[in-house]
């Protein structure tokens, strides 16, 4: 089974850049809604919290936000399924609706920091670079076997 | 301001959304993707690809992402419990992050080569002949030059053959989990004992606290991360190999010298009291050992014995803080003495 991510450089070129918010709550549905209106039109800087921090809210729940880029190295890309085969075995097709490189992460209550979960999940970014494939050269390899064996037979 | 203006220049409705104005069974995916994943081609040389492979540290396959050219990263989620996107003018429930990771496809390796090739060289096609997902993985994405750093190679003509190594191995693994550590090193990343603790109260600051996490700590945590590819009793060797206690163990070190601490500290009235444990004890038996002689006596048809008072052993059991009340009580009336029964 695999999920063909269909696009290429020129669609993504050409792909429009979305304005995304991040929202702590569980919307239980998808669909249109009059973000514009009802949303951003009450989005306000309050510096009371900090310098660019934003204010909103969600049914009357208090939101503080910031503006959030994308991790470096990496693009938003916000991709669709058209329809969604029925046997799980079956090729899938994701569409790509769009691209963003930032976006704003709202938190309920509590000023973003570095102590949010996402946050601290970005680490990891950095910790897989070290992760990554990179050649290790042969005489390493044997030196490090080499200083194994001798401690070994320090050891014992 | 330039977000407002963009912002503001996108509210026109948008002729997709329109097409369908109820996108339920259609969920929209928020991805993060690493750009030297989208240095793509124009010709339809091929897509990206998310494909399942066999993880070795879940057990089970995972999906990876895979680009025409032979690169293949990791594709994580990151979900919190309640979380939803706004994009443009739409809701999207689906308030996942997903993530591409590289990570080194040897990695992968690993596990199937440990499996079949531990015994004899094999080419890499015929390594998992009925899985054809494992061949492409092995064929097509691990580098020739990471499956050196674990097998033993063999080249004859066309053909080249592997047989897993697992000293080289575990030395290439050794080599991985120490870069990672560096990194951890390198960005002060909290690990040890306390690390959820300095995590929430430290990281929130702007200020960079000492980091009183040690080398072994860090060592740990890099052949965590590392483990988290590799089958279970691999990533147990590792642990050993690189001689990191378990962290078991290192607690109960570390439980011991708190307590060491606490003992020295009230040590008078900790000997005290195991003394006077001890008294009783040996009292009991003395009791019990009496009991036992006296059945033998009473069997014998001798006098019942005479049942040890318990009056020495609560004399005994006086500790110094029951002494002081005494001490401090003598003298004083009875609070029943008041009283009087009519």
């Amino acid at each position: 089974m695999s999920i063909t991510l269909d696009f290429d450089a020129k669609q993504l070129a050409k792909s429009k850049q979305l304005s995304l918010h991040y929202l702590p709550a569980k919307i239980q549905g998808d669909g249109e809604a009059n973000v514009e209106k009802c949303f951003n039109n009450y989005t306000r800087e309050n510096p009371d919290y900090g310098s660019g921090i934003l204010t909103n809210s969600l049914r009357g729940y208090p939101l503080l936000g910031q503006q959030a880029n994308v991790p470096s190295g990496y693009k938003g890309l916000v991709l669709q399924e058209t329809e969604k085969p029925l046997i799980d075995t079956a090729e899938r097709q994701l569409r790509l609706t769009g691209q963003f490189d930032e976006f704003i992460y709202w938190n309920y209550d509590k000023v973003p920091s570095n102590a949010d979960g996402y946050r601290q999940a970005l680490l990891m970014t950095d910790v897989a670079e070290a992760l990554m494939y990179q050649p290790i050269k042969q005489e390493d390899l044997d030196a490090e076997i080499q200083r194994h064996k001798e401690s070994k037979k320090e050891n014992s | 301001m330039s977000k407002k203006s963009t912002r503001s220049s996108q509210p026109k409705p948008d002729p997709e959304a329109a097409a369908k104005p109820t996108t339920v069974s259609a969920l929209k995916k928020i991805l993060f993707v690493s750009k030297s994943l989208l240095e793509l081609e124009d010709a339809s040389s091929g897509r990206l690809c998310l494909e399942r492979f066999h993880h070795p540290g879940k057990g089970q396959s995972a999906l990876f992402i895979t680009h025409p050219n032979g690169q293949i990263m990791e594709l994580l989620e990151y979900a919190e419990p309640r979380r939803s996107w706004l994009i443009n003018n739409e809701v999207c429930s689906n308030g996942k992050i997903y993530m591409t990771m590289p990570l080194d496809p040897t990695l992968l390796a690993v596990h199937h080569l440990r499996k079949h090739c531990d015994q004899k060289a094999i080419s890499l096609d015929s390594i998992a002949v009925e899985d054809s997902s494992t061949t492409r993985l092995l064929t097509k994405f691990v580098p020739s030059q990471g499956l050196k750093c674990i097998a033993d190679v063999k080249v004859s003509g066309d053909l080249t053959f592997y047989k897993y190594n697992a000293e080289r191995t575990m030395a290439w693994l050794a080599l991985k989990t120490r870069q990672v550590q560096a990194v951890l090193k390198a960005k002060q990343i909290h690990c040890g004992q306390n690390a959820a603790q300095s995590q929430n109260f430290v990281r929130s600051e702007k200020l960079q606290v000492e980091n009183n996490s040690s080398d072994v700590d860090y060592l740990r945590m890099a052949c965590d991360i590392v483990g988290r590819y590799l089958d279970i009793d691999l990533h147990e060797m590792l642990t050993h190999y690189l001689d990191i206690p378990k962290e078991i163990q290192a607690l109960a070190e570390e439980k011991n010298a708190a307590q060491k601490r606490k003992s020295q500290q009230g040590q008078a009235g900790g000997a005290q009291s195991k003394k006077i444990k001890l008294n009783a004890e040996s009292e009991q038996d003395q009791n019990t050992e009496l009991k036992k002689s006296g059945l033998i006596d009473s069997d014998s048809g001798g006098s019942p014995p005479t049942p040890v008072a318990p009056t020495p052993l609560k004399e005994h059991s006086m500790t110094a803080k029951e002494k002081a009340l005494a001490k401090g009580a003598r003298g004083s009336k009875s609070i029943t003495s008041f009283f009087k029964v009519k």
